[in-house]
């Protein structure tokens, strides 16, 4: 049984769909991705597992157990965590707030703990711990908002667009530190448009077009892909 | 110069007023970018339960400090039960209407509570409320400035009630759920922050901060009636624009910016624009000059919270 | 048991209206013995929580019809009472007054109480020139006097619209006189809430009050709902005055006086008949003692030609007290009744010729009633003009000072 089960999933704005049917799965201690153009439907989906939006048909199950019924603010408990897209950290809080902030279902001293850990991961964040987060660079706002999310101690852990409009160095340290995450056996679900770099760390792969699933498989496969290529490695 | 300071306290008074309404304004639109104009109604509610507690629930010779906390209490309980009901029946089903549609019932809202007032408590208005601090009773601050009794419990009570608001939001883990769902709600609820409850709370909060408020104009003034809310309300909300609507600190330094500049403007103002009546105007002329400059409020962000 | 009792119940109702149509039958054929039966009406709210005031003025000019009926005053003529409720709302009013103008019996109105009702009232009774003299209404508009302040030519908008009562606009100078001549102040605030009533009030009171000599500090003015005149006190502090009069109603003014009091600036505070209101003592306290209002007419019992009206209103047992407007009520329906008996006099039964001669002979009324003398200027306002200063004592108000003002 996967960890993650998507079936059928429709997802409608008013009368638009934004998904018209797709399927996936996540495993325990597999790293998926999810690339497609702009307006895929990738986000969509993401947020939708999130609870943030109600499918019109289909289900999600988290091991095993339904959870597009689940109101959003319980979906956190359940073990997933989500680093939305844009990074959305809060801008009028301190970084230390934010991290508490991803703690907020939690209780108990392993709180400070676990900002330290995060601290520990992006050194960055502990110079700047007092600092409003809306001032912190885009990179160190990414750093956080993975931090963040960190921080509810997730057994799943989506990340959308993590590397969106940071510079190489950023997208470098930002990918090292998934390759990290994936190696202590963080599950993770990635939403990347930097499908290389996705499909390079990913054990499996998803192609979304127009809110279908065009084609999967394993992530160096899709790498090889001809069609994956063209559409998405800028190759002609 | 002594005139100028005893202006100076007159409108440190009214200001304190204007500031822990304006709180209630600021939260709530703060929250959910929600207006509610029949806040100020949930003040005159406040005024109304203490006068209720005292004339019908307390027995003759309750000691005047027992009375007073009790009055507050029951202030607080009518203020904060008008405030559930309107969230849960009037606003929670218009979210994600149209901006309007929630503006319009606000202001039924407040006219069906200033009628129900009006019915369930047949007098002549305004209604004497009992002078429980004496108003005669003056303190002196220096050189022939003086603060009665009951204007300076006033002040006493906003200040506590402002520093205990802002408090519980910067230190609390609810205040920072508050904060969080203020800036951006979506991700407020990824971090499984109960945002329902959360905008709940603002209600409650802005409710009982109106109920002191309510109660402590009762006692300054020594009336209660039911269109008291409105001209309040404006002036608060007027208070918490003009501090940036959204920002806390900005509510209590609108409020009281709004009381001294009304205040100064009917000592000062050039002849044929002085006095009382163009207090008022003085008032949105600061307002629009503030505005001019600084369009989100004196401590308005100017960053937009969300993306 | 159910059916007599339902028909205990049904048949005195049943009766009642048999009896009553059977009246109504009667004035309107006039038959009888040799005589006809004429109406004067009465407008006034009988219902809400101006009742007792209302009723007052139906007693008085009840109490008049009788004395009439019983001293034949009117030759051939059976007068009758057709009291209307206006609920003290202008629609009612206009309502009402249609349905007396429409009854041809109806030769005359006393009423009504409020100047609101009065401004729907007049135009319909008017227009069919029934003449109607009200006890009480002062707005200056229902004769058009407000243009006298600003120097302007009166002209009269109610060709059959009567007073016998005082007005708003020479309140404020009476009020002057009172404070100058009589108690001698010399620096004297003022302080309004910007309405009509109160800056007419006001603006009156500061022209007098020059007038007679007194220093007029600069004009000082509140929002009607404001609370906190802390600032106005204290402005007003520096100047040091002796006195203040406030044009506005007793909401405001019982929280000023209270402050201003309160504030260390210890002098009276002097109102109109805004003021002059239970709820100014109640809400205003101790602050309130000293304080003064000045009100329309003469309290009834002060008055030495009303003796035997308070007597005869007494003896009637009615439920409500005559105060404030029965004995006007009473002068006023004489007016009417004195017109009709030379309208009859001269062979006027019946028809618009009645109602016409009716308001004729009002216009020229000249006798002495039991609030004073009764008699119109040609614009329908009284000729004499009593006002009171009553001020407060012991948590009332008492009369200090009755007086005519020629304005
Ligand atoms: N709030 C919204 N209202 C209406 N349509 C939306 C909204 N958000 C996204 N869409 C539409 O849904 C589709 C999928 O968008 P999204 O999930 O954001 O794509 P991706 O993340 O893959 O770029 C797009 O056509 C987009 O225009
Ligand atoms: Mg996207």
């Amino acid at each position: 049984m996967s960890m993650l089960e998507v079936r059928d999933l429709r997802v409608a704005y008013g009368a638009i769909e934004a998904i018209k049917g797709i399927s996936l799965d996540v495993d325990e201690g597999q790293v998926v991705t999810l690339i497609g153009t702009n307006g895929a439907g990738k986000t969509t989906t993401l947020r939708t597992v999130s609870g943030l939006l109600r499918p019109v048909s289909g289900e999600i199950l988290f091991d095993g157990q339904r959870l597009d019924t689940v109101k959003a603010h319980e979906i956190v408990k359940q073990g997933i965590a989500h680093s939305p897209e844009g990074r959305r950290i809060f801008p009028l809080m301190t970084v230390e707030e934010n991290l508490e902030l991803g703690a907020y279902t939690r209780k108990g001293d392993s709180i400070a703990k676990d900002v330290g850990a995060v601290f520990d991961r992006f050194p960055r964040l502990l110079e700047r711990r007092a600092q409003k987060a809306g001032t912190l660079s885009g990179g160190e706002q990414q750093m956080l908002a993975i931090g963040r999310a960190l921080m509810s101690s997730p057994r799943l852990l989506m990340l959308d667009e993590p590397s969106m409009g940071l510079s190489p160095i950023m997208i470098q340290l930002i990918f090292e530190t998934i390759a990290e995450l994936k190696s202590t056996g963080t599950t993770i679900l990635l939403v990347e448009q930097n499908a290389s770099a996705a499909l390079a760390l990913a054990d499996v792969g998803y192609v979304l077009e127009t809110g279908r699933v065009v084609l999967s498989g394993p992530g160096k496969e899709l790498l090889k892909d001809e069609n994956v290529r063209k559409a998405y490695l800028g190759e002609d | 110069m002594q005139t100028f300071l005893q202006q100076l306290v007159n409108g440190v008074v009214l200001g304190a007023t204007y500031g822990l309404v304006a709180l209630g304004y600021t939260m709530v639109y703060g929250i959910v970018q929600l207006i509610n104009f029949a806040h100020g109604e949930i003040y005159m509610l406040g005024g109304f339960g203490a006068l209720f507690t005292y004339t019908v629930l307390l027995p003759g010779g309750t000691p005047v400090v027992l009375a007073l906390v009790l009055m507050l209490l029951g202030g607080m309980v009518v203020s904060i039960t008008a405030a559930l009901l309107m969230e849960r029946f009037a606003y929670r089903p218009l979210r994600g209407a149209p901006r309007l549609a929630p503006l319009i019932t606000a202001l039924g809202v407040s006219i069906f509570l200033q009628e129900l007032v009006r019915n369930f408590y047949p007098a002549k208005s305004p209604r004497p409320f009992p002078q429980l601090v004496d108003p005669s009773h003056q303190f002196s601050l220096g050189a022939s400035v003086e603060i009665s009794a009951p204007r300076l419990l006033t002040v006493v009570v906003a200040v506590i009630g402002m520093v205990a608001l802002s408090t519980f939001v910067r230190r609390s883990r609810t205040g920072r759920a508050m904060q969080a769902t203020a800036q951006d709600p979506d991700t407020a609820r990824l971090m499984g922050i109960d945002t329902d409850r959360i905008i709940v709370t603002a209600f409650v909060l802005g409710a009982a901060l109106a109920a002191v408020s309510g109660l402590a104009s009762g006692l300054q003034f020594g009336t209660v009636d039911p269109r008291m809310g409105f001209l309040t309300g404006v002036k608060a909300f007027t208070a918490a624009v003009l501090g940036g609507i959204g920002n806390i600190s900005g509510a209590v330094l609108g409020g009281f910016t709004l009381g001294i500049v009304e205040v100064m403007a009917t000592q000062y103002a050039p002849d044929p624009f002085s006095g009382g009546a163009w207090k008022d105007a003085w008032a949105f002329v600061v307002l629009i000059l503030v505005l001019v400059f600084r369009p989100s409020g004196l401590l308005g962000e100017r960053v937009a919270a969300r993306a | 048991m159910q059916a007599p009792r339902l028909v205990r119940v049904a048949a005195p109702l049943i009766i009642g209206a048999l009896v009553l149509s059977a009246c109504g039958s009667k004035s309107e054929s006039g038959s009888g013995s040799g005589n006809i039966t004429l109406t004067l009406g009465v407008i006034a709210p009988l219902s809400g929580d101006l009742s007792a005031v209302g009723n007052g003025i139906k007693n008085g000019v009840e109490l008049a019809i009788k004395q009439a009926n019983e001293n034949k005053t009117i030759k051939g003529v059976t007068l009758k009472l057709d009291a209307e409720d206006d609920t003290a709302k202008a629609e009612v009013g206009a309502q009402v007054a249609a349905k007396l103008v429409a009854d041809s019996s109806v030769i005359g109105v006393v009423g009504p109480l409020n100047s609101s009702v009065a401004k729907s009232t007049a135009p319909v009774l008017s227009q069919a020139n029934i003449a109607s003299i009200s006890p009480s209404n002062s707005n200056v508009d229902l004769t058009n006097r407000g243009v006298l302040a600003t120097g302007g030519t009166q002209t009269r908008p109610y060709k059959s619209y009567f007073r016998v009562c005082a007005t708003d606009d020479i309140q404020g100078p009476f009020a002057a006189d009172y404070a100058v001549k009589d108690l001698g102040k010399k620096t004297i605030a003022i302080v309004h809430d910007k309405k009509a009533y109160g800056q007419g009030l006001a603006e009156a009171f500061a022209k007098q009050a020059k007038a007679d000599g007194a220093t007029v500090l600069p004009t000082e003015t509140i929002n009607p709902g404001d609370k906190d005149f802390s600032a106005i006190v204290t402005k007003l502090k520096a100047a040091k005055p002796d006195f203040l009069f406030y044009g506005g109603e007793y909401p405001e003014a019982s929280l000023l006086t209270k402050q201003m009091k309160a504030g260390g600036l210890n002098i009276p505070l002097m109102g109109g008949d805004g003021v002059d209101a239970a709820e100014y003592i109640k809400i205003a306290g101790a602050s309130a003692n000293g304080d003064l209002a000045t009100a329309l007419g003469a309290p009834t019992d002060s008055l030495a030609s009303a003796k035997q009206f308070l007597t005869d209103y007494k003896a009637a047992a009615y439920a409500d007290p005559a105060d404030p407007y029965g004995a006007a009520s009473y002068d006023a329906a004489n007016a009417i009744i004195k017109a009709l008996a030379k309208a009859v006099g001269d062979g006027k039964k019946s028809g618009q010729a009645v109602r016409d001669e009716v308001t004729k002979e009002v216009q020229d009324s000249d006798f002495e009633g039991v609030t004073g003398k009764i008699s119109f200027d040609q614009f329908g306002d009284t000729n004499t003009k009593i006002l009171t200063v009553y001020s407060v004592k012991d948590g009332k108000f008492v009369a200090a000072k009755s007086g005519t003002f020629g304005g």
